[in-house]
């Protein structure tokens, strides 16, 4: 398949230019980095024509500025706002995967590429499955694999009429931040799995939404009652749908390979462990929250909502932005004793194995902390559905709560807050009380205790920078500290170039 | 029917000497509930002619069923006792009524949790013994818990029957046995003694031992006989009793007691010739119908019987007579009443076991006067699942004070700390119960020194509490309860259908609560599981799990699951070195088996992270032969701070050491809990940190830089220390006569056991024999042992130790390996463990 027609070269162009964009930047992938170049050439080169068209005359308006952006900060899938603001962009051709996460600022355009598919080798998997099935089946598909859809439906159309086969749609690639939040404001039940009570009347239709991907189904059907058949390959955007429709039974047909693969056991591992980091988020008496994006719409309302959560639940709670997390970063916190990473949904579900504390998303979170709130097996990745969720009221509950990590019932902080608020004279004699406390000073074994907030953590830990030696209290003499950037500092510049 | 009135016991109550708090305990099968049913019968809750049938006790379906106890259940009797029968009592008393509040326990060693929960609110405990297999494993193991508890013992020689009809014995070999029963016990009771309670062996001459038989519903002690006999041959009732046991021989012809047998064939010994020869020819005469002889020498005794009854033929005219003969309720509760202490007395000396605080403090003393005037020390012992499902009843004792319905109480947790609000409510308790039979009695207040169960606290108990008044904040709690077992086997649970996730989470919540032994937890890869003592107990769990705590939503359960811990079997062969990500900082490091026994220390709390060093120094110097100064570089123990393995600081004059310490102590708690090998806990590897090399810049030996460093250095160090698996293994008690043996060595040979005691019990055909199983291979074993001697072997499995598994986990094709390759599958983790190149890094 050649570049233009992959890359989609005339739309992009078409899209500029009918917007009338001088600044665009272009996102692209590490893999796809190396078309960079020609993909801006044939762009210039399409503007420059389309500039023709309108104008009439040769170099009468400016030229369009193209910038290239590769290595985002966060996954790859989202639009990066903040990089393409460095550049003052009007808007973002995004290349490559995508997650189709609404933007907070500006436009964006998404190019998800065209992967080859052999169209009647898959209509007749498709075919086979929907005879053997006897259960309507809705066809989803990795974006780039989008192209290919109409020419299956046609094929499959001819091939198989018994049953009743469903396919989803592709979501419009442009993206305006307006649109996104008009969106979520005015379709506030346009969620995954709480649509099965047929909300969305006006069409007497369910509809659903997930990576891009949207379809409907008759009023009176749920998710439940169909086969799901996914056409593309088993990353991200799959394991998204996977763990979204988990009670739906799905089948994934490999174009590469040309293979059904419905073994899934793997995925259904995932989702149990999910639950077991719910349980262990239950425990956790300091949070931390990993701003994992700086560009899905609706981050900041969410990072928000997460803190308000946390501290009605009593626990502390810590913001920190910091990239994509690896363990040596996070570990940086070990007070922390779990972390909510807010991202778009498609790298949000990061396997923490490897890590010192659990990564979770906003919605475990959501049922961790929120008191009342139990797993029933749905799942939400995507946090604009969160949102939308009503925040559930913290309602006291007067049993002691039970921590499966633990195997007992254990007691939580909130608890003795609600009893009675101390007056001032009683506050003070129990800190005093607390800090006259004899501790074994010599003791040179560590017993790490529970700690509330990172400053009480900070207290137990046996080492709390310098020592101060109070019978030696004469100041050291200054020294000169090295100057200059860790890749070499100044002095050491001068003894390489000596 | 019932004989008494709730109005009626309550009074009681206030007479703290007229009460007798005791649970009934033995191994078993031994014939705990049957007895039991004599003494209900007494107090006229069942008909006297169903006792020792109807096992009243025994209230949930499956107990009757399976015709074992497996929950102890408390029942308050009320007795009348005559003038005559009360003569001899020295002690003090309000008049002729008592209270009797009875614990019947389960005598499977799976549910011995139920004993200690108990032991923990009675004061005595009549101890049964099976006079035909004699004491068993488990009725030492709960001798000891009582007397552990300080809880006075009295004896019963139970199923007599069995001598009369079963075995035929003759007299002089029934003594024998039943003395060499009696001094079984004792044996153990001197091992246990303790102090402050003084002597408590069992003498039958002291009325201390009782001869019964509980199917039957008779029982006598010597003291029935030696009244009997003391106006026949003129002397006192003490001095007759002696005569009636030990070397005392009595020779009918002449008339003359000598303490040898004088060898003419009418001398016997006293015991034989007064107690158990009449007995014997009661017995014969009613089996075989002799009526015509039976009335006579009944007239001669004493009892009358009722006309329709003279109608009976057989076994049940005999158990008729000798109901009215010996009621078992008269002896058994002379010999409470006499022998076992009131609440008032037990209190005095048990106050030390069971309060926490000073012990001249206002509560220690409430508790040792049993003071119903002081403040309300009350503890609750176990939470029993009420009729209306998913509420609980709160069990205990009331030490001190009075508990009354309406009252706002203080309840303090096991993890409560005094002065600190940690696991502590203020609540008002709904309604105060008195059980009486299958009823419950609301009762306004309940005074000291008796049991009670409590409504509307259940949500604020999680399974054992000490309760006092509102406003007394300076108690402290009573000490918790130790347990004897630990949960081993474990199952994972998931349900049929997803959605009743809630429900299964629920019903988890609520069988924890229901039992103290049971743990729910979840597992790393999410799974619910539920540990407990044993494969009964396990059984019985998932069936209260389903049935009553899940409204009957339907569970799957995986096969038994087993934990097993890593450890290693040497040094390591050299210095692991592992760099942090930024390759500025670099660890070295070493692994080592723990010395032989210091597991265990630790595991006991004799040696922990928060000892004074210098004692752990001195027992770590002169038991296990460390170096005193290196005994004060112990970093820390781990998994969870306490766990039986440590890191211990070797290097010398490193810089910034202390600095890292945190994230080293941080890293080792990981690895420690998820070894290298399969992600099980390790143990009995100390760590020993050689040498450490830092950048000279605290940003680049953060936290981060050290924490997973840490952790890899550790996994290098146990991967090249030849890393073992430990199994748990069971400690095996099996009775069994000659012939089954055959059967069980090669049951235990096929499962990994091996015997290593074997043992005739004298004057019996029966055996004991101990062995260690895995407790892998225990899934099953009773059945199979069963099935291969013919039922007449019985196992009880206690876990004993961890044993290290010889095979090498490293190796390819070794059972260990495909241990270790099974546990990983379970848990979703990569299926080959992760290399040591990994790990280590070179220079």
């Amino acid at each position: 398949m050649d570049l233009e027609s992959t890359y989609e070269i005339d739309r992009v162009a078409g899209f500029i230019s009918a917007r009338a964009f001088r600044r665009v930047a272009l996102q692209f992938p590490d893999e796809l980095l190396k078309d960079s170049t020609r993909i801006v050439a044939a762009l210039h080169e399409k503007l420059r024509f389309f500039n023709q068209l309108h104008t009439g005359s040769n170099g009468d308006a400016k030229d369009v500025r193209l910038y290239v952006m590769a290595d985002t900060m966060y996954g790859n899938c989202c639009v990066d706002e903040v990089g393409a603001s460095h550049a003052n962009a009007d808007c973002v051709i995004h290349y490559g995967h995508t997650c189709f996460s609404p933007t907070s600022t500006l436009p964006a355009f998404l190019v998800v590429g065209k992967a080859s598919l052999n169209v009647p080798l898959c209509a007749q998997k498709l075919c086979e499955y929907t005879i053997k099935a006897g259960k309507p089946i809705l066809v989803l598909y990795g974006l780039e694999y989008a192209h290919a859809i109409t020419e299956i439906k046609a094929s499959v159309g001819t091939q198989c009429f018994k049953l009743e086969v469903r396919y989803a749609d592709i979501m419009s690639p442009v993206i305006t931040p307006s649109e996104t939040f008009s969106s979520m404001n005015g379709e506030p039940e346009l969620c995954d799995a709480q649509c099965a009570n047929g909300c969305s009347t006006e069409e007497n239709n369910a509809s659903y939404r997930i990576g891009g991907l949207t379809w409907s189904l008759p009023v009176g059907h749920r998710m439940e009652d169909y086969l799901l058949f996914y056409v593309g390959s088993d990353d991200s955007a799959f394991a998204n749908i996977l763990m979204t429709y988990n009670t739906c039974e799905i089948v994934r047909y490999d174009a590469s390979e040309d293979l059904l693969v419905n073994e899934f056991s793997q995925q259904k591992r995932i989702l149990k462990r999910r639950y077991f980091l719910i349980e262990k988020a239950k425990d956790a008496s300091i949070i931390g929250i990993l701003v994992g994006t700086l560009g899905v719409a609706g981050y900041l309302h969410m990072i928000h909502q997460m803190k308000d959560l946390i501290t009605r639940a009593g626990k502390k709670a810590y913001t920190f932005v910091m990239g994509r997390p690896n363990p040596a970063k996070l570990a940086n916190f070990p007070e922390c004793d779990v972390f909510i990473y807010v991202s778009c949904a498609q790298t949000a579900l990061l396997d923490s194995k490897e890590f010192l504390a659990p990564v979770i998303t906003p919605f475990e979170a959501m049922i961790a902390f929120g008191r009342g709130s139990e797993w029933t097996g749905a799942y939400v990745t995507e946090f604009r559905d969160l949102i939308t969720s009503s925040p559930m009221e913290a309602k006291s509950q007067s049993e002691a709560r039970f921590s499966f990590i633990q195997g007992g019932y254990v007691e939580d902080v909130e608890q003795q807050e609600v009893e009675e608020v101390e007056d001032g004279v009683t506050a003070l004699v129990n800190i005093t009380e607390k800090a006259l406390r004899v501790r074994d000073k010599d003791s040179q074994t560590l017993i790490p205790g529970t700690a509330k907030s990172g400053a009480e953590y900070f207290a137990t830990r046996s080492y709390h920078g310098l020592d101060i030696h109070p019978e030696n209290n004469f100041p050291e003499p200054f020294l000169i500290g090295k100057s200059g950037r860790a890749s070499g500092y100044k002095n050491e510049t001068t003894e390489k170039s000596l | 029917m019932v004989k008494f009135t709730a109005e009626e016991l309550r009074k009681i109550m206030d007479y703290k000497h007229n009460i007798r708090n005791m649970s009934v305990i033995a191994h078993v099968d031994h014939g705990k509930s049957t007895l039991t049913d004599s003494l209900v019968a007494a107090a006229g809750i069942i008909a006297q002619e169903v006792a020792g049938d109807v096992r009243m006790t025994d209230t949930r379906a499956d107990e009757a069923e399976r015709g074992i106890t497996i929950k102890s259940t408390g029942i308050s009797l009320y007795y009348e006792m005559s003038d005559e029968s009360l003569r001899n009592f020295k002690g003090e008393r309000n008049g002729n009524e008592y209270l009797i509040n009875l614990i019947d326990s389960p005598g499977h060693v799976d549910f011995s949790s139920e004993v200690t929960a108990a032991l923990r609110i009675t004061d005595g405990a009549l101890v049964v013994v099976d006079c035909v297999e004699g004491v068993c494993v488990q009725t030492e193991t709960v001798l000891r818990q009582a007397l552990g508890e300080r809880i006075r013992p009295v004896l019963t020689v139970n199923k007599m029957d069995r001598c009369f009809l079963e075995l035929q014995v003759d007299g002089e070999e029934a003594y024998q046995t039943f003395q060499r029963v009696i001094e079984n016990a004792n044996v153990i009771m001197a091992t246990y003694e303790d102090p402050l309670l003084g002597d408590v062996q069992v003498y039958p001459e002291k009325g201390t031992v009782a001869f019964s038989a509980g199917l039957h519903g008779w029982a006598f002690t010597l003291t029935n006989f030696a009244k009997m006999y003391a106006s026949k041959f003129g002397v006192d009732e003490t001095k007759m009793m002696e005569r009636l046991w030990g070397e005392n021989f009595f020779d009918p012809a002449t008339k003359k007691w000598t303490t040898k047998n004088t060898g003419t064939a009418s001398c016997k010994r006293g015991f034989v010739q007064f107690c158990y020869e009449p007995i014997k020819q009661i017995i014969n005469t009613c089996m075989n119908d002799q009526k015509d002889k039976l009335w006579p020498m009944l007239q001669k005794l004493g009892v009358t019987m009722k006309s329709d009854e003279k109608d009976l033929m057989g076994k049940a005219l005999m158990k008729r007579v000798m109901q009215t003969w010996l009621p078992a309720s008269t002896a058994l509760l002379e010999m409470m009443i006499y022998h076992l202490p009131s609440p008032s007395t037990a209190q005095r000396y048990r106050v030390e076991n069971l309060y926490e605080g000073p012990l001249d403090d206002a509560y220690a003393n409430a508790i040792r006067n049993c003071d119903p005037e002081g403040p309300l020390m009350l503890y609750v012992s176990k939470m029993i699942p009420a009729s209306d499902k998913g509420r609980f009843f709160a069990f205990g004792r009331v030490f001190a004070g009075k508990v009354s319905t309406g009252m706002k109480v203080r309840i303090m947790g096991p993890n409560y700390v005094p002065g600190e609000k940690k696991d502590l409510y203020v609540k008002n308790i709904q309604r105060t119960v008195i059980w009486m039979g299958k009823r419950q009695e609301t009762v306004e207040d309940v005074p000291c020194g008796n049991t009670v169960a409590m409504v509307g606290l259940d949500q604020f108990i999680t399974k054992n509490a000490t309760l006092t008044n509102e406003k007394e904040v300076d108690a402290h709690p009573i000490r918790a309860m130790k347990f004897s077992v630990s949960p081993v086997v474990r199952v994972a649970v998931q349900c049929k259908v997803a959605s009743d996730l809630p429900k299964l989470v629920e019903g988890l919540k609520r069988l924890a609560k229901s039992d103290p032994m049971v743990v729910c937890s979840i597992e790393e890869s999410g799974e619910h599981i539920i540990a407990g003592a044993g494969e009964l107990h396990l059984e019985i769990c998932l069936k209260d799990l389903q049935d009553d705590f899940m409204g009957g939503a339907e569970i799957i359960k995986s096969d038994p699951v087993v934990s097993f811990r890593e450890t290693v079997l040497e040094k390591s062969c050299r210095t692991v070195m592992s760099k942090s990500p930024n390759k500025h900082n670099r660890l070295y490091m070493e692994a080592r088996p723990m010395e032989e026994g210091l597991a265990e220390a630790i595991d006991e709390g004799r040696i922990g992270p928060r000892d004074d060093p210098k004692v752990r120094s001195k027992i770590l110097a002169e038991e296990f032969g460390w170096d005193k100064d290196l005994a004060k570089k112990i970093w820390c123990f781990g998994p969870e701070t306490t766990g039986p393995n440590m890191v211990v600081d070797m290097c010398k004059g490193v810089q910034y050491l202390n600095e890292i310490k945190d994230s080293v102590v941080a890293g080792f708690q990981w690895a420690s809990k998820e070894g290298a090998l399969a992600e099980e806990n390790m143990r009995g590897i100390c760590f020993e940190v050689c040498d450490v090399v830092l950048h000279a810049d605290a940003i680049h030996r953060g936290g981060g830089q050290v924490i997973p460093t840490a952790r890899r250095v550790i996994y290098a160090s146990q991967l090249t220390a030849k890393p073992r698996l430990l199994e748990p293994v069971y400690l095996v008690e099996i009775q069994a006569p000659e012939q089954a043996l055959g059967g069980i060595y090669s049951v235990l040979n096929q499962k990994r056991g091996h015997v290593f005691e074997e043992m005739q019990r004298p004057g019996t055909p029966l055996y004991n024999i101990k062995a260690y199983l895995p407790v892998v291979e225990s899934f099953g074993f009773s059945g199979t042992l069963r099935a291969a001697t013919s039922g007449q072997a019985f196992p009880q499995c206690v876990f004993d130790h961890w044993d290290m598994m010889s095979s090498d986990p490293l190796e390819t094709g070794t059972q260990a390996h495909q241990l270790v390759l099974d546990i990983r599958k379970r848990k979703g983790l990569k299926e080959q463990m992760t290399p040591l190149s990994e790990f280590e890094d070179k220079l």
